[in-house]
């Protein structure tokens, strides 16, 4: 075994037997704070390995690893191989998503400091777990095993939601979550059928011919919108805001939801092949890019702005992968996964402050949070694409793969919303971190230093990410090169434009009221409209239809069960008269009888 | 090499039952040690027979033979394929869990482990036995003590009279044990009854010398008479697998049985149904099968979505966990009807998972009725305060049900849905993801509904987790479910090595069919 393949089993196993233990042992884990450290413990142990495996990475950037032992059988032989594919683009996720882990945790360490001992245990054996879940996933090397890490994150990302489950908004949010995901989910278990029907394997390198690839990419993005919380199939993020502020940065952020994204760079062999279902990606992804950017200038509440910022910096890369530009989904995937982890802290720093979420609570934070403020600055910044940072280049390279591949539509709708994106940003700035001081804000102060450590890494990476995009193209054999030209100034300039706007506004401490042409969109988004409109079909096709079943079940199919019974007791009720044990009764039927049969055989 | 494993196997809890007869009534615990040590040689013993049956050599191995009626051709003929492999050793973590849940029966204990035994000899017996003769009678004797079981320790319902047939309803009284008893009895003997039949006449068909299967499976029956006698044995095991319509014995059985029955009944008797149907009606009738085959899957796809949706329509837990049941049976129907390997190995991989994992959901649902005293959901809420353990068992035997990757269902469901595009049929695929889907929204919301939410009320907010041996049964099945979820191979081997042979045995006629 190579030295890779050992980092990476240890990337993997360190947290995988952490929460195996954790969930074996309850007495530990009802420890809480110890049974916290040796989650965190796992996760530098599994940080320092995804370290080591992308600088060897780096060091030999052509190799492409594979080990892999069968799973199940088929006729004697293997059906379907578990294992470990490590190449450029598996190193760099793998490096993502263990720093962010790593970051989450130790930020939780204080952000959930008050919750009781068992609880908290309960809280890091999850985390554990979804480090395990996702790494899974990250380094399948088929399409079987990325699906069973895929929905194990699903599961830790449903725990999660609901860690809160006496409360019931968390529980309904969480079985919410689970629900849509695992509808969509069910298009990627059918893309595995067909797969395997089609070429005998699970492997995204295969080529079962460009109508087969159609179907299964189709159905593959099915999951990817369920996932990667893509119109209209995007309902449940915003409600999985439930969950505790970090889980929010780890999974509805920076890792899990971008899963879907994952998905689609890892099988873009597959993708290459359908160039249907790319032109479908390409106008779900800017749609939902504009869509869920129009809906977070409206909310009131700091996470649910996050939460549709992350939709929509999801459409973005979406989009750019239809476009056929890998590089810029996949590097918006990495710089996201930075900015929006380090936002989604920086807000869980102010509402641990302010202990609210609403924005009209907070307000002049910069005067007790300087790092908070600071660090949330450099989140936004980089987010809006402002020149220089980490978003910048890779939000610049979507842009220019949609002009460059002809799609000038959605190359507007894209730039609408960096328009959008910076302005809705820039409200959350002014509203809750200058102007004047709220009430709730006054005793305001900085976490821990486990609550200030994790926005300073955070930090490096969201500012100066962007400058290694060559490097990371040459791991992934992809081609970069960054032109500087009128495309990219528009967009940085309708970025400018965009906290121009919001200074107007709100420079000037004004309330966080909606902007008056926003207003019906407002109101429209907090009706809920298709919240409703699939509560309908469940209470319809689900309730409504259970419950004609089950009376069919029990009155009709069942019923002619019981009838057949009724009948048999009934006729043996009524035959049971002729043995009435009457002797009158026998000698009348015996006469009757000879007559009977003597007047039969004299007629005939 | 252990002398006469199997019949060792099969006689061991008949053997602990007529023990029993001679312990007296007050030596509680006695009675439960020896119940205990039965269940755990037939379960050693199960693990040991899957364990070393020889993966290269394939076929049927362990061969006993007992002469019984030779003027007849009956011997009680003993052997193990691959799939009774993998199905003992389902029985054995079954019966080992279920004496472990009755723990703390205390009425009329010693005729309650009496009768459970004799049933799990029986189910052994029908896993191992190559001679249809007592194929079938083992097959009873599986089934009959069920009647006594439910009639005496059963509990009690209610079901109002309504719909078209109320005057039935107002006469018979559905819903209560004695019904429910009586019910699954006689629905369960008019199968048997066709299954006699066909047994009968497959006898004489093939000379009247035999009821070896082994041998009856190289006669070649004529294609009309397999035609007539597949659909007797389809329906007449079927009846005991649940298979549309014949299922409706199954919720009310299953609800009014106690705790270690229902896990038995749901757990592995209704897999002798799918067993008899696969291995006598499609292995011996190949060419019956062929033809059936569309509707045997049509029927077993109706029992996935009609399940699942019946399962969502119910508020007592008990019919949720049954009508469950016979949604995922119906999968394991689908993957015998796709006639292909993948399809017959989720099938019987199905057969193991789904019984794992209702086990695990039945002596659940016996520990909380056993805490709170009702099964009613609606009066459930936020018991995951309360009961972590149980809550947390519970969700595992939830997601398997759901097919989670990780746990035991999703590998069985997966190779089943391949099966079926793969024999043709996608809209069978489709409609068993769909039932996955449906299945999803009911367990995640009974879960939500019992241990998630405020609560508990005043009335069970005193109560605590499961205690002692109660686990026993729990951590047993919760640990079967992950490891054949994580790492399927050991059982799924065994089972591949079996189907592989049957289906190839099978090619040359499917192709015949359809080129």
């Amino acid at each position: 075994m190579s030295l890779p393949i050992e980092l990476a089993l240890v990337a993997l196993f360190t947290p995988a037997a952490m929460a195996v233990i954790l969930a074996l042992v309850p007495p530990l884990r009802r420890t809480g704070r110890p049974a916290a450290w040796l989650s965190v413990l796992a996760a530098s142990i599994s940080l320092g390995a995804s370290v080591w495996l992308f600088a060897d990475q780096l060091g030999h950037p052509s190799r492409d690893l594979l080990e892999s032992v069968r799973w199940l059988p088929h006729a004697g032989a293997a059906m379907a191989n578990v294992g470990l594919r490590i190449d450029g683009i598996s190193a760099g996720m793998t490096l993502v998503v263990t720093l962010v882990a790593f970051c989450v945790q130790v930020f939780s360490l204080d952000y959930m400091r008050s919750e009781p001992a068992a609880d908290l245990g309960r809280y890091f054996t999850y985390h554990s777990f979804f480090i395990f879940s996702m790494l899974l996933l990250v380094l399948a090397p088929n399409l079987l095993q990325l699906f069973f890490g895929w929905e194990l994150v699903g599961l830790t990302s449903y725990l999660l939601i609901g860690f809160y489950f006496k409360k019931p908004s968390a529980a309904k949010a969480a079985v919410k979550a689970f629900w849509v995901t695992k509808l969509a989910d069910t298009g990627l278990l059918l893309a595995l059928v067909v797969l395997y029907t089609h070429t005998g394997g699970f492997e995204w390198t295969s080529h079962p011919g460009a109508e087969v690839a159609t179907i299964i990419t189709l159905l593959l993005f099915v999951a990817v919108m369920g996932k990667s919380a893509q119109f209209p199939l995007h309902v449940w993020l915003p409600d999985a805001m439930e969950g505790p502020t970090p889980v929010s940065a780890l999974l509805h952020a920076a890792t899990m939801v971008a899963a879907g994204v994952y998905l689609i760079v890892r099988t873009n062999p597959l993708f290459a092949q359908a160039e249907f279902t790319r032109e479908v990606m390409v106008w779900i992804g800017s749609f939902t890019a504009v869509f869920a950017a129009v809906i977070a200038c409206v909310q009131t509440d700091i996470k649910k702005v996050l939460a549709y910022s992350t939709c929509s910096q999801l459409g973005y890369m979406v989009a750019a992968l239809g476009a056929g530009s890998v590089m810029g989904g996949y590097f918006h995937l990495t710089t996201h996964a930075f900015f929006k982890a380090l936002l989604f802290l920086a807000a869980g720093s102010v509402i641990h402050a302010v202990h609210s979420n609403e924005m009209s609570d907070m307000g002049g934070l910069w005067k007790r949070m300087k790092l908070t403020t600071i660090v949330f600055v450099i989140g936004s910044v980089s987010l809006a694409g402002i020149p220089g940072l980490a978003g910048f280049f890779s939000k610049d390279l979507i842009l220019e793969g949609m002009l460059e591949s002809g799609h000038t539509v959605p190359w507007l709708m894209l730039l609408g919303a960096a328009f959008l994106t910076a302005f809705y940003m820039g409200r959350v700035l002014f509203t809750a971190f200058f102007g004047e001081l709220s009430e709730k804000a006054k005793h305001a102060h900085e976490g821990g230093w486990e609550m200030q450590l994790p926005l300073v890494l955070l930090a490096i990476p969201a500012l100066g990410a962007g400058y290694f995009a060559s490097r990371f193209a040459g791991m992934w054999h992809l081609e970069y090169e960054l032109h500087l030209n009128l495309e990219a100034g528009a967009a940085s300039g309708l970025a400018i434009l965009g906290f121009a706007v919001a200074y107007v506004m709100y420079g000037r401490g004004a309330p966080v009221a909606t902007p008056a042409i926003l207003r019906p969109i407002a109101k429209l988004a907090a009706s809920g409209v298709l919240d409703r409109f699939y509560e309908g079909l469940y209470r319809v096709l689900g309730l409504k239809l259970a419950g004609a079943v089950g009376f069919f079940d029990r009155y009709v199919v069942d019923g002619l069960m019981n009838l057949s019974g009724y009948l048999a007791l009934t006729a043996g009720q009524k035959l049971r008269r002729l043995q009435s044990g009457n002797v009158r009764d026998y000698v009348f039927v015996v006469a009757f009888a000879i007559f009977a049969l003597s007047a039969f055989g004299i007629l005939r | 090499m252990i002398p006469h494993a199997l019949l060792i196997l099969v006689a061991a809890p008949f053997v602990a039952a007529l023990i029993l007869l001679a312990v007296p009534q007050r030596m509680r615990l006695v009675t439960r040690l020896v119940s205990l040590s039965a269940a755990l040689i037939s379960a050693g013993l199960s693990v040991w027979v899957a364990a070393s049956w020889d993966m290269a050599r394939g076929g049927f191995q362990f061969d006993e033979r007992y002469p019984v009626v030779p003027s007849l051709g009956i011997e009680m003929h003993l052997a193990a394929n691959g799939w009774s492999a993998a199905l003992l050793v389902l029985t054995g973590l079954i019966i080992v869990g279920g004496v472990l849940a009755s723990w703390t029966q205390e009425r009329r204990d010693q005729e309650f482990y009496m009768l459970l035994l004799v049933l799990v000899a029986g189910v052994f017996g029908v896993f191992v036995c190559q001679d249809l003769f007592i194929l079938f009678l083992f097959y009873e004797i599986a089934v009959l003590p069920m009647y006594i079981l439910i009639g005496i320790w059963g509990s009690q319902g209610k079901v109002e009279p309504r719909g078209p047939f109320k005057f039935v309803y107002e006469f018979l009284d559905v819903g209560g044990r004695e019904y429910a008893a009586m019910k699954l009895t006689l629905m369960l003997l008019v199968g048997s009854a066709a299954i006699l039949v066909a047994i009968l006449a497959l006898y004489s068909e093939a000379g009247g010398t035999t009821f070896d299967m082994i041998a009856l499976a190289r006669h070649h029956f004529d294609p009309a008479t397999q035609k007539l006698y597949f659909p007797m044995v389809w329906l007449g095991f079927g009846a005991l697998a649940g298979v549309f319509p014949f299922h409706t014995w199954s919720p009310d059985g299953h609800a009014a049985a106690p705790t270690a029955v229902s896990m038995l009944h749901a757990g592995v008797l209704m897999k002798l149904g799918a067993f008899g149907v696969m291995r006598v009606g499609m292995v011996l009738m190949p060419e019956g099968a062929i033809a059936w085959a569309p509707i045997v899957g049509g029927v077993a796809v109706i029992n996935i979505v009609y399940g699942a949706f019946g399962a969502m329509g119910q508020k007592d837990l008990k019919y949720i966990v049954a009508y469950s049941s016979v949604s995922h049976m119906g999968v394991v129907m689908l993957g015998a009807a796709t006639l292909t390997v993948d399809g017959w190995n989720g099938a019987i991989f199905q057969m193991v998972a789904h019984g794992v994992m209702t086990g695990l959901f039945f002596a659940l649902v016996g520990l909380i009725y056993g805490k709170t005293h009702t099964r009613w959901v609606p009066k459930m809420g936020g018991f995951g305060r309360i009961m972590p353990g149980i809550a947390s068992f519970f969700t595992l035997a939830s997601l398997s049900s759901l097919a989670l990757p990780g746990t035991a269902g999703f590998i069985a469901e997966l190779l089943v849905f391949i099966g079926a595009w793969q024999s043709g049929h996608p809209v069978w695929a489709v409609a068993g993801a769909a039932g996955a889907f449906i299945t999803a929204v009911y367990v995640l919301r009974a879960v939500k509904r019992i241990f998630w939410g405020e609560g508990p009320s005043e009335e069970f907010a005193k109560l605590g987790d499961a205690k002692h041996v109660e686990w026993g049964a729990l951590v047993l099945l919760g640990a079967a479910i992950l490891v054949f979820g994580f790492w399927p191979a050991p059982i799924l081997d065994l089972i591949d090595a079996t189907s592989t042979r049957l289906v190839q045995a099978l090619y040359p006629l499917v192709l015949a069919v359809n080129p």
